[in-house]
């Protein structure tokens, strides 16, 4: 779940940044920060579509328990 | 001694009870019961115990059979109506001739079965399921879950040998996005009498290890349209319902709503369609991603662009004023450089004029000066010797008198008048300077000095 919620964030947070960008509310000083921000959260978000983490000898064993 | 009783046969007795039933009952009867035992045979005939209960309670029971024909026939057109095949503890409506064979004795000989009747008992066990799941509060539950964000982690519950398995891991796996699902299969009967507890096990199994995943997907197809009134089965319909992730179906059938497909959280007609579904919420979380970096680079450059020509602006509009500035002042400068040298020039020359003049003057004065006291000089130089004389003239009568009245005054002038003076020890004799008889005193003249002794004094 923990997994799940931290790849939600990661969206969310992109979709925010990128809304505060448009709307004018973000500075030019801290525009290179936030982008910078924004393309770490999209390497998030990107790599949630095209990698899996789970281990399926931990859930095996889980299950034996 | 009584009649020695008449003795039957053992055949003889059973022929006459089967003529007796054979007489009893000519015509054939609809009877109600429940199969308990289907007793399919190697050969094909069935042998089923029939059973009525009341309150759980065995009140009636026989042995029927069914011919092998018969029997082919009754379970194709059951299976084609039902959907479901003959099996153990069925409610049945049956078409019997009740028969007596004198080694097998009274059997029920089903001669049909009535498909209606039976498809009516499974509908009536499926609304019985979804009241049930209606009032228990259970009918929504799994469709009010939220649904995973990214559908990556699914546990899947089908058979091994599915096709509707192998459909459905087509799609996810094979997807031209690159996406990547981790999947693992629960296996589980599909469809049949076990079916409804083994997916309830494998349910309970996945129950375990939720937090491993995001969603349950229950896939079949491709093992026909029978055997699937286990997916109203009360108890696996309340497990789906009632689970804690959403559990997605895709049954792959064309007949009437299942109601385990009902409470599902969604319900797909096939396991293709089902993978569709879950590459489709990948597409609304990646468009969003792909689509922010586009609005990303465009906002973003677009604010630097803007920044960009406002820094060009001012700098150009500084670099002007600035210019505009330098050569004001340099004109300033220039211009009050001119005057500074023009008055310097003007003062210059007042002062050279002013010098000349002073210098003119003080010549001038100078030479005045020295006329005027050379003048003066000379004036005085003609006053001097006249009135020096006259001075000295006065001077001199006064110095004439002066020297008269000094040598009138000397004692000498008196002594020659035949005066003298008297003292005594240097001093003249007065008040205090007394003399008396004995002193010695001095007595001088004009022409003598003389010494005598005072013989006597008397103050005169």
């Amino acid at each position: 779940m923990s997994k799940e919620i931290k790849y939600t964030e990661a969206f969310d947070e992109l979709q925010q940044i990128v809304v505060d960008i448009e709307d004018g509310e973000i500075t030019v000083d801290e525009l290179s920060i936030k982008v910078k921000r924004a393309s770490e959260l999209i390497k998030v978000c990107k790599q949630k579509l095209t990698a899996t983490e789970e281990d399926v000898n931990q859930i095996l064993k889980e299950l034996e328990e | 001694m009584s009649e020695t009783p008449k003795i039957f046969t053992l055949k003889q007795v059973l022929s006459s009870i089967r003529k007796t039933i054979e007489q009893r009952y000519t015509s054939t009867y609809w009877v109600k019961a429940e199969m308990h035992k289907l007793n399919l045979s190697k050969k094909g005939h069935c042998y089923p115990e029939l059973l009525e209960k009341q309150d759980g309670r065995i009140v009636a029971e026989i042995r029927a059979m069914i011919w092998q024909t018969n029997f082919d026939r009754i379970n194709k057109r059951f299976i084609q109506t039902v959907k479901e095949p003959l099996k153990d503890d069925m409610m049945l409506l049956l078409l019997v001739k009740i028969t007596y064979s004198e080694t097998f004795g009274l059997t029920l000989n089903i001669l049909d079965i009535d498909p209606n009747y039976s498809l009516g008992e499974l509908q009536k066990e499926r609304q019985e399921s979804l009241k049930r799941l209606q009032k228990e509060g259970l009918i929504n539950r799994n469709q009010q879950l939220d649904f995973p964000v990214l559908p990556k982690r699914i546990a899947v519950i089908s058979a091994e040998s599915s096709k509707g398995l192998s459909d459905f891991m087509q799609v996810i796996e094979n997807n031209d996005w690159g996406y990547r699902f981790f999947s693992m299969i629960f296996p589980a009967q599909l469809q049949g009498d076990n079916a409804a507890n083994s997916i309830s096990e494998q349910l309970k199994r996945i129950k375990k290890v939720q937090n491993h995943f995001d969603l349950v997907v229950i896939v079949r197809g491709g093992g026909g349209e029978v055997g699937l009134s286990c997916y109203n089965n009360f108890e696996l319909c309340k497990n789906i319902a009632s689970f804690p992730l959403p559990i997605l179906t895709g049954i792959g059938h064309s007949t009437n709503l299942t109601v385990a497909e009902m409470v599902a959280f969604r319900n797909a007609i096939t396991p293709t369609e089902l993978g569709d579904f879950l590459i489709q919420a990948f597409h609304n979380f990646a468009v969003p991603v792909k689509d922010a970096v586009k609005r990303l680079k465009i906002s973003a450059s677009s604010i630097v662009s803007e920044e960009k020509l406002l820094l060009n602006n001012a700098s150009k509009l500084f670099k002007n004023v600035a210019k505009q500035m330098l050569s004001m002042n340099k004109q300033l400068v220039r211009s009050h450089g001119k005057e500074l040298e023009n008055n310097f020039k003007f003062a210059l020359l007042n002062h050279k004029m002013l010098i000349r003049k002073s210098e003119q003057n003080v010549y001038r004065n100078a030479k005045f000066l020295v006329a005027n006291q050379q003048n003066e000089l000379l004036k005085l130089q003609e006053l001097l010797p006249a009135s020096s004389k006259a001075q000295f003239l006065l001077e001199n009568n006064k110095l004439d008198q002066l020297s008269q009245s000094i040598r009138l005054m000397d004692p000498i002038n008196v002594l020659n008048r035949g005066f003298s003076i008297t003292t005594i020890n240097g001093k003249t004799i007065g008040e205090k300077n007394k003399v008396k008889k004995g002193d010695v005193i001095q007595t001088k003249t004009a022409t003598f000095s003389v010494e005598s002794e005072v013989v006597n004094t008397k103050k005169s």
